[in-house]
């Protein structure tokens, strides 16, 4: 088991005095947080399970106070022991057993309590016992098998991997431990859209059969590229004369470079498309890019262009803000 | 890209009990308790769709995780279903507002 070795206060939060009261509490809290069905993260299932595990032990003052006495083995530990014997007798288990045993036999059973043979105590520490009674408690509430939970799981790629299709290792921690796998992300999946990986979510009680998981796609925030579903948009910057006059300017997609002709008389904010150079679509029409011009002025002109600038400001009858 | 038709799957009341590994009585008040969707037919038998088996386990997950009743399970499970389409819909709508 993996929560074994947890400690179940810490697992629950609670300090070692807390009443009965608080470790509820605690636990209720916990596990509203963590149920599969509530929290999809894959390794939600392992939390819930270790405090599932814990609450268990300490909600019945009980196993509780055998729990205290006894560590994580305490189930190994048979039921009619008392702690002060089994403290001693794993005490003198290692050097005084000998000696320790002839004293008392000779005065009698002293303070000691019930009989007990060291031998039989680490018998049944290392033994056949235990198990059976608990392990059977473990399962649910009088249920057979019960399917595991759908989990969910984030990707983030780049436009590049969404436009190409990427493979990834993921690394998900779960209940059954740390597990990587290969995930081959075809070409063309948008924003938010969910991968299924039949059989890969929570694992199922008693053999039956687990969960999906579900990998939901984020695309990251490009310097170059937004993206709208399957639509890319990059900035076209443009000086002045080549708004007005046109031109020809390379533009960076994610398929390489494309030549991008400028129509004479672009203004800021006009879109030139580029059907079909957005991301592409496995069932249907791949996305459109298009490219928003901008049009950039230096900030510090050279002599000869402020000159030239002046010389249009004279000559120029145009006026942006008439309406037309 | 074709498609082949496929007459979907159903399953009847015992099927469907023994794949959920439940007594039939017991699914059969899930569905009175309206927190397990089936269909009837004209004689009244009860059908239900191979993917309600998770929908019956995760109302025994929740029974057990949470000792709910069968009617507050029933208002758990619509609301988390109201939150999965939400957030389905905030996931690829909102997105778009970058």
């Amino acid at each position: 088991m993996a929560a074994a070795d947890q400690d179940f206060y810490r697992v629950l939060g609670v300090p070692r005095t807390a009443s009965q009261d608080e470790i509820q509490r605690a636990y209720r809290k916990l596990a509203r947080e963590s149920h599969p069905d509530v929290n999809k993260d894959p390794a939600a299932e392992e939390r819930f399970k270790a405090i599932s595990e814990a609450y268990g032990v300490l909600s019945d003052p009980d196993t509780r106070r055998r729990y205290d006495a006894f560590g994580p083995d305490f189930r190994q530990v048979p039921e009619d022991v008392d702690p002060e014997t089994w403290r001693r007798a794993r005490a003198g288990a290692g050097a005084g057993a000998r000696a320790g045993s002839g004293a008392g036999a000779g005065g009698g059973r002293g303070g000691v309590g019930p009989d007990i043979d060291v031998d039989d105590l680490l018998g049944g520490l290392f033994g056949g016992r235990g198990g059976a009674g608990s392990r059977g408690r473990r399962t649910g509430p009088g249920w057979g098998a019960v399917p595991g939970a759908d989990q969910e799981a984030e990707v983030e790629l780049t436009v590049e991997d969404a436009y190409h299709g990427t493979r990834r290792t993921l690394t998900l921690t779960s209940a059954s431990g740390t597990r990587s796998m290969e995930v081959t992300i075809p070409a063309g999946v948008t924003d938010g859209q969910r991968i299924r990986l039949a059989g890969q979510g929570g694992r199922g009680s008693d053999g039956a059969p687990p969960g999906d998981l579900y990998l939901i796609v984020r695309i990251a925030r490009h310097r170059g590229y937004r993206l709208e579903g399957r639509d890319l948009y990059v900035e076209l910057r443009l000086s002045p004369w080549e708004a007005a006059l046109g031109t020809s300017v390379a533009v960076t997609t994610p398929a390489g470079e494309v030549k991008l002709t400028v129509p004479a008389g672009t203004s800021s904010g006009r879109r030139l498309r580029l059907r079909g150079r957005g991301l592409p679509n496995p069932r249907g029409q791949p996305g459109d890019l298009f490219a928003e011009a901008r049009i950039m002025v230096p900030a510090t002109p050279t002599e000869a262009e402020r000159e030239l600038f002046e010389r249009l400001a004279a000559v120029s009858e145009f006026d942006p803000r008439r309406r037309r | 890209m074709s498609y082949a038709l496929v007459r979907a799957r159903r399953l009847d009341l015992d099927q469907f009990a023994a794949a959920a590994g439940l007594h039939p009585e017991l699914i059969r008040r899930f569905v009175a308790l309206g927190i397990l969707d089936a269909e009837r037919d004209p004689g009244g038998r009860l059908w239900f769709r191979p993917a309600q088996l998770a929908a019956v386990a995760r109302i025994q997950r929740l029974r057990a995780g949470f000792a709910l009743n069968y009617a507050a399970i029933g208002l758990v499970t619509d609301l988390l279903d109201q939150i999965a389409a939400l957030q389905a819909t905030v996931r690829t709508a909102g997105r778009r507002e970058r």
